[in-house]
């Protein structure tokens, strides 16, 4: 455990001063209640909470709706942050991610059973991603690992983190049994892990 | 760990799992460090796939959640340690608590090192986790510290915490900052019993750090440590060089 916790440490180190990096003490001020604090942690993470949101959620006021209550729960549980387990923006994109896709699965639950409505959908979510992910330095990095990847190993994380889709979903969506698509899944996040030089 | 669990780290990190799933894996989670390790890198990976998403969101988001916030109020930390001040009036039993949970932190770091330095004894360790939660957990639980003195040879610095239940009779030693003993030589532990020197095991520091669980110390109203020949004494051959005096129940 002493490892992991230097190892997450170092990382947290490494990464400060790039994009994304949230330091340690902004969390503690946000969490005593600070909100000039809050204020910088909403302009450091608003921007991929947004970009994220839109993805899964798609339709706009409703992405605005999520991306409110996200802001508003990273806010009210700043202290439960705790560095040993992940960076800050971790934690926040976590929180981001289950909101939105929360939002989208009881929307599915109790509009429609049809899975024929995703299945158009398969390619879009990289396009869109490939078409975005050229200006930063950043998505440049993202796109060019997303690339080492297997096509299925890019399709599978990819329907899954930005379409916000269940494996069982990405299996039925790609025609291919569930214990691939948890081993594609895991190796392309892996595969995509050493090429981004995460920890 | 079974292969097939462990292949859902990916699916989990990604949060392409459904509530029952995430609930399973996450006790999962909580005996698996190595899953853990490699959630925690999966899930930083995933963030930067949110990176390259940003986008610039609507103006008017900003004031909209910065005035929400005024009327929100924050939830309290979930951790149970309390930092100590100098002039403490809390309850004694509050203290104590405190005292207990600090103590579990150095436990925690000790056994860390010893789970990777020494997997082969990753069960003693687990015991010896479950030895001091249960001691920690009697009503009667106390916490003591032996500070290393200049006492005799091989005692400059460390520090030995000593987590007691009398009702359990049972306690945990754990050292931190503790020298190597001299060489050919090893640190015994002993429960004085009205000056009568009672072995109670050898305590071998690991990068300063070592871990002794005891068991039956009855009426025990002292701890000390000695250098002793390796392997041990029958009785202290030399002055301690740690020694503290134990509450009594």
């Amino acid at each position: 455990m002493g490892d992991r916790v230097r190892r997450v440490r170092e990382a947290r180190q490494e990464s400060a001063g790039k994009v994304g990096a949230v330091g340690a003490e902004l969390m503690q001020r946000v969490a005593r209640g600070d909100e000039a604090a809050f204020e910088q942690l909403y302009d450091l993470l608003v921007g991929p909470v947004f970009g994220l949101v839109r993805r899964i959620v798609r339709d706009p006021a409703q992405s605005e709706e999520v991306v409110q209550e996200i802001m508003v729960e990273l806010w009210r549980s700043a202290a439960r942050y705790s560095p040993e387990r992940g960076s800050a923006m971790t934690w926040a994109m976590t929180i981001a991610h289950r909101r939105a896709v929360d939002r989208v699965r009881s929307a599915q639950a109790a509009a429609d059973r049809d899975d024929t409505v995703g299945r158009r959908d398969i390619g879009r979510p990289f396009d869109e991603v490939a078409e975005q992910v050229t200006t930063r330095l950043e998505q440049e990095q993202v796109r060019r690992c997303l690339r080492t990847l297997t096509e299925l190993q890019r399709e599978s994380v990819l329907l899954a983190y930005y379409g916000g889709r269940t494996y069982r979903e990405v299996g039925d969506l790609l025609d291919t049994p569930l214990g691939t698509i948890k081993t594609r899944l895991r190796d392309g996040l892996i595969r995509l892990r050493d090429c981004l030089g995460v920890a | 760990m079974s292969p097939d669990i462990h292949a859902l780290t990916g699916a989990y990190a990604l949060n392409a799992v459904s509530d029952d799933e995430r609930a399973e894996f996450e006790r999962h989670l909580a005996d698996c460090e190595p899953c853990a390790q490699e959630v925690a890198e999966l899930r930083e990976t995933a963030t930067r796939l949110a990176l390259a998403a940003a986008e610039e969101p609507p103006a008017a988001l900003r004031s909209r959640v910065l005035g929400q916030i005024g009327t929100v109020r924050q939830l309290p930390p979930e951790t149970t340690v309390v930092p100590l001040r100098r002039k403490d009036r809390r309850p004694l039993a509050r203290r104590l608590t405190t005292m207990a949970a600090a103590v579990l932190l150095v436990a925690a770091a000790a056994l860390g090192v010893l789970v990777v330095r020494q997997n082969q004894q990753l069960d003693d360790t687990r015991a010896q986790a479950a030895e001091m939660s249960e001691i920690l957990r009697a009503g009667d639980a106390q916490v003591v510290t032996l500070d290393g003195g200049d006492g005799g040879d091989g005692g400059d610095g460390g520090r030995i915490t000593v987590a007691m239940s009398r009702s359990l009779d049972r306690m945990l030693l754990l050292g931190d900052d503790l020298p190597d003993p001299p060489s050919g030589h090893d640190f015994q532990v002993w429960s004085g019993h009205d000056g009568t020197m009672v072995s109670a095991g050898l305590l071998t520091p690991d990068h300063g750090e070592a871990l002794l669980a005891v068991r039956g110390f009855g009426d025990a109203d002292q701890i000390a440590v000695t250098v002793e020949p390796d392997g041990g004494s029958d009785q202290p051959t030399s002055a301690p060089v740690l020694s503290v005096d134990l509450p009594t129940a």
